[in-house]
């Protein structure tokens, strides 16, 4: 369902020029299942998404959804999709309703249809208290029950959460990953891309870790352990960052964010190695 | 594009918009509220300004004449006979020396007394004053008499035939006269001083009065006013030695508003009753009473009152609708665009189904609806509020403005159909620059300078010398407004139709180019994905310089281009200004004006070379990895220079018959200008020199700003149709005279593509070079060119200047579609291939070339 090749976007950045925000990413995602993207904040995640997205073009390489050209056929690949991220956010002024309904008029679904597949969702989602509620008035994990139900309007094959989770509560961070474990046993083909390992140990059939724009392992979750002879997920991601961040070490100017973030990891992991 | 989704994004926002309370408030409350409100301050305001009287305090008024009377003792007043309108006679409070303080009104008798107390302390500098400008007066009147009599004596003398004898008489008659005048002169001198010292007294006494205007009136004022008359009634005329004196003298602030306002009531009155007085002397004498007003003149004013209602609101109308129509799109397209980046709700709408271009059009029509909406509240708010209050107001304090009906129902169909293309442009900017912001905050900052823009345009309209003419017709914002102008001031005007199509497609044109600007804005992935950096100038400035291109980027070349128009702009006072008198001061001589005509030549020179070359050159070392590429320092292969070669012999018949026949299109030049311009074709002029300055400098500076820096810049997105389109705009905006910008913005189109074509700057240099020395040649040796044996369907000759006739125009025509064509298709799109290695994006730019 999803497959990306050699996936590049190249930003201008005023403070270090030219940078890869995704440097010549592989991946493939099959239907009914989860694919995690694992990686620090920066590392890509949010850019490659967008990609997917049709938000941003790629500077090169290939990415396929659906059997769309994300390059060459947007609009096919938008009405593929349902894609929810924390920059997808509601509107102020419409009600949970108004909201839904919308998104499944632009979608094009038969208004008969829509208000029975609306209704559905509602219930699904336990979301008929805040039906007429103004946008501006909710929560913030109503407001995230609404985007869900956005997101999942026109029953999409292909789905993509970007940090679906960040930022909210316990109780609602839950909801969220049940309905998204929900949705792979509707045979959806699922991207969700977080920086919390529990998410990933927990939800995700197969990971990728990517580090500044590059996948640096990628595999089911067991694989990833075997291969590096690490149990802990947690471990597994940290050690595979600092080994990417010694090896580049040299190209990272002293006094930069990124020399001070590294020297932070290093003093993390001569402490681990002291314990 | 699907009407659908454009539909459901133009329902959604206008029902957001709707919910807005702020922007409903600003499209609906406030035009509402606004008028009524402005009405109703009005007339307090006119309530409060018409109540008070104000004070005027006559001094010596028993010298005043008794008939006709001017003062009326009893009601303290002015006598109303001498008001043009009744009532004006009791906003003036009169006090004299004569006002009773023993009235019952103990309040007004203490008034009074204070008022006359104040009075009497200005009596002494006041008569002082006076006198001595009496004597002033008098002493410049014999100054003037004697001068006169020894410039007569004077001529007598010097006049042949005149007595030995005889002129030494006049010589000691004249010496003497002199001496006379010096002492008088001297004495002038001295009471001019007393006079300086004596108003600034009275201007600080005066400061502390409570009275607005003082008149004192002169000692035996009535007797001498007397004494003429008696001297009429007995036909006494030949005494006049004597008969001048000053009457009455006003003493007043007049920067004071409330002391002019009475000083001209007072002032007015005492013309008319001075005017009774002449009159009854010419009664007395058997005079006619024309032999004071010889002319007599009578105006007939044949303005209907529909007319002069229609002339206010042909001035209210365009004005509001203009500054309503860009007030009613700023706030929305603010919010619609910038405000849903700020809310976070950006990307919800773009990974929606509907295209870019749908939701820009779908904001775009919401944008619209709201400046219409707002504009036409505006328009009926005011309309009917400016009609209430004419109606309870009544004629009297409106009968200046003129009746207040509103246009007829014609009239405002046409302030419909025209406030759609204003709004739709206004609508579409606002929207393109909202996109690019990246908080409302930022929005409103970006639509700032577009407001103040509108509101300079408006003020073109509104100035009453700007009148509807094609060139203003096809200008943006200007157009429209004084066509509207033009049609509510004289409705049903069928001339004015003639300009209704030109106005209407200019403005839909400028409104489609903005809304593609604001779809672009929409699809370009830095607008909407602005990071909030935090913006450091050290760090910007490293930036640039650390990550040159290896050709200069968009921005760059429209930065450059700000700057030349920058550096042009300063040097104007020195290319035109002092120059320009030189050459136009008639009495100077040939050689003067020759040496005045090589300066300015030799300053068009320095310009050249300083405002436009320089620019361009330091940008180009200082901002791009390789200047040889910005610049096209190429080879071109020979066909393209024989192209440059053959162009412009072809295209320079066409341009100047085209300019011939667009003089009516145009303002007439200025003279000054127009003779610099002939000035140039001076013979005595070496023609190498004109050569240089005319076109061997501006070919080479001009092409290396334009079609070097610029171009090369606005082909960043490798879109070379725009970059060409956008960089012989820039090069025909930077010649100023509207002549010169439309035909520079022309062949900016074949230099342009040249220059992508050749990928050189030497074909472009050529075709410029080519092109101006023609006009060289043509000014410079016209005149020796028979051209009568020439068939006139090839040239002819007109005023001195060759025409070329339908023969050549048609042949060259042909010629230039087909060299443009050749250039433009053959060997692929333009620029394609040669910087195919950098081509690695999806997108295929170069492909909208051809189609």
């Amino acid at each position: 369902m999803i497959h990306v090749e050699n996936l590049t976007k190249e930003f201008e950045d005023l403070r270090r020029g030219s940078m890869m925000a995704v440097d010549r990413v592989n991946f493939h995602v099959q239907p009914g299942e989860i694919f995690g993207l694992l990686g620090p904040n920066g590392a890509g995640k949010t850019t490659c998404l967008r990609i997917l997205s049709t938000v941003l073009k790629p500077t090169s390489g290939c990415a396929v959804v659906a059997g769309y050209n994300v390059a060459t056929h947007a609009a096919e690949v938008r009405s593929q999709i349902g894609f929810m991220s924390g920059n997808t956010g509601i509107y102020d002024r419409m009600t949970a309703w108004e909201m839904v309904e919308y998104y499944g008029r632009l979608y094009g679904i038969e208004e008969e249809a829509l208000q029975q597949r609306l209704e559905r969702i509602f219930e699904t989602l336990q979301m008929n208290d805040i039906r007429d509620l103004l946008g501006s008035k909710m929560s913030t994990g109503m407001k995230q029950k609404v985007s869900i139900a956005r997101t999942v309007v026109h029953d999409p094959p292909v789905l993509i959460f970007d940090e679906p989770t960040s930022g909210l509560d316990v109780l609602v961070a839950r909801a969220v990953l049940q309905a998204i474990e929900g949705l792979r046993e509707q045979g959806k083909c699922i991207i969700f891309s977080t920086h919390i390992m529990r998410e990933v140990e927990k939800l995700c059939d197969r990971v990728a870790v990517i580090h500044r724009g590059q996948i640096l392992a990628s595999g089911t979750i067991e694989e990833l352990e075997s291969q590096y002879d690490e149990s802990d997920m947690e471990e597994l991601f940290f050690d595979l960052i600092s080994r990417y961040e010694s090896a580049n070490q040299q190209h990272t100017p002293p006094g930069s964010d990124t020399s001070m973030a590294l020297a932070a990891l290093k003093e993390r992991s001569q402490q681990k190695e002291a314990e | 594009m699907s009407w659908k989704n454009i539909k459901l994004i133009l329902a959604r926002e206008i029902r957001d918009q709707l919910r807005d309370r702020r922007t409903l408030f600003m499209v609906a409350i406030l035009p509402l509220l606004l008028y009524p409100a402005m009405g109703i301050g009005m007339v307090q305001m006119t309530v409060l300004f018409t109540e008070q009287p104000r004070t005027v305090v006559f001094l010596n008024s028993d010298q005043l004449p008794d008939d006709p009377p001017l003062i009326d003792e009893e009601v303290n007043r002015i006598h109303f006979t001498w008001f043009d309108s009744t009532p004006d006679a009791d906003t003036l409070k009169v006090i004299t020396d004569q006002t009773p303080t023993d009235t019952v009104d103990e309040e007004q008798n203490e008034f009074v007394k204070e008022v006359l107390a104040e009075a009497e302390k200005l009596r002494e500098p006041a008569t002082q004053r006076q006198q001595t400008n009496e004597r002033k007066l008098r002493a410049n009147q014999k100054v003037n008499l004697l001068t006169s009599q020894i410039d007569e004596a004077e001529a007598e003398r010097q006049k042949e035939g005149t007595l030995e004898q005889r002129r030494s008489e006049l010589k000691t008659q004249i010496v003497e006269w002199k001496s006379q005048r010096a002492e008088l002169d001297e004495l002038v001198v001295q009471w001019e001083n007393e006079l300086e010292k004596l108003d600034e007294r009275i201007a600080g006494l005066l400061a502390e009065c409570q009275f607005q205007v003082l008149v004192v009136v002169a000692d035996g004022f009535a007797e001498k006013i007397e004494t003429v008359n008696a001297q009429l009634r007995e036909r006494q005329l030949g005494a006049r030695a004597d008969d001048y004196y000053v009457g009455l003298g006003f003493f007043t602030n007049k920067a004071d508003e409330k002391s002019l306002i009475a000083f001209n009531r007072v002032n007015r009155a005492i013309k008319n009753w001075g005017e009774k007085i002449l009159n009854d002397r010419l009664a007395a004498a058997d005079l006619p009473q024309t032999i004071v007003d010889p002319v007599n003149t009578t105006t007939v004013d044949v303005a209907q009152d529909e007319e002069i209602s229609a002339n206010l609101w042909s001035k209210l109308f365009p004005a509001l609708l203009v500054i309503m129509a860009v007030t009613g799109a700023f706030y929305p397209a603010v919010d619609v665009a910038a405000g849903e980046k700020e809310r976070g709700t950006m990307e919800t709408l773009l990974i929606c189904p509907a295209t870019r271009s749908e939701i820009v059009i779908g904001k775009f029509l919401t944008v619209m609806a709201f400046s219409v909406c707002t504009a036409l509240l505006n328009l009926i708010s005011m309309g009917l509020t400016g009609k209430y209050m004419a109606s309870i107001v009544g004629s009297r304090s409106l009968s200046q403005i003129g009746d207040l009906s509103l246009p007829g129902f014609d009239s405002l169909i046409w302030v419909f159909i025209l406030l759609i293309p204003l709004a739709a442009l206004f609508s579409a900017l606002c929207l393109a620059l909202a996109t690019f912001a990246r908080s409302s905050k930022e929005g409103q900052y970006y639509l700032t300078p577009l407001l103040m823009v509108t509101l300079g345009l408006t003020v073109v309209t509104l100035s009453p010398g700007v009148e509807l003419e094609p060139f203003y017709s096809v200008m943006p914002v200007v157009g429209p407004a004084l066509l509207l102008k033009a049609l509510l001031s004289s409705p049903g005007d069928p001339e004015l139709m003639v300009y209704a199509i030109p106005v209407l497609v200019t403005s839909v044109g400028y409104s489609l180019l903005a809304l593609w600007w604001a779809i672009d804005q929409f699809a370009s992935e830095d607008v909407l994905f602005r990071e909030a950096e935090r913006f450091e100038l050290g760090l910007w400035i490293r930036h640039i310089l650390r990550d040159k291109d290896e050709t200069p980027s968009f921005t760059e070349a429209g930065f450059c281009y700000v700057l030349i128009m920058l550096v042009s702009f300063a040097s104007l006072k020195y290319v035109t200004g002092s120059a320009d008198q030189q050459v136009a001061a008639a009495d100077a001589s040939e050689a003067e004006q020759v040496a005045a005509i090589y300066r300015i030549m030799k300053l068009q020179m320095t310009y050249l070379i300083v405002a436009v070359a320089c620019p361009a050159m330091f940008m180009g070392l200082l901002l791009t990895r390789s200047p040889r590429k910005t610049f096209r320092l190429y080879w071109p292969k020979l066909k393209y220079i024989a192209a440059a070669l053959l162009l412009p012999l072809m295209c320079h018949p066409l341009v100047s018959e085209l300019m011939a026949n667009m003089q009516w299109f145009f303002r007439q030049l200025p003279d000054h200008f127009q003779e610099t311009m002939a000035g140039f074709q001076h013979a005595s002029i070496a023609v190498w020199f004109t050569w240089m300055v005319m076109a061997v400098t501006p070919a080479i500076c001009e092409e290396v700003a334009f079609r070097g820096f610029i171009l090369s810049g606005f082909s960043e997105s490798r879109r070379f149709w725009l970059a060409i389109v956008l960089s012989s705009l820039t090069f025909g905006v930077v010649h100023m005279i509207p002549q010169q910008v439309f035909y520079a913005t022309l062949l900016g189109i074949p230099l342009g593509v040249l220059a992508i074509r050749s990928n050189s700057l030497l074909p472009p240099i050529i075709f410029h070079l080519v092109f101006n020395s023609i006009s060289v040649v043509g000014m410079r040796f016209s005149e020796k060119v028979d051209l009568t044996r020439v068939p006139d369907l090839l040239m002819w000759e007109e005023k001195g200047a060759i025409r070329y006739g339908w023969g050549t125009l048609a042949i060259t025509a042909i010629i230039v579609a087909l060299l443009m064509r050749w250039l433009i298709v053959s060997g692929g799109p333009l620029g394609g291939g040669r910087k195919a290695e950098s081509i690695s994006s999806p997108e295929v730019p170069a492909g909208e070339l051809t189609s």
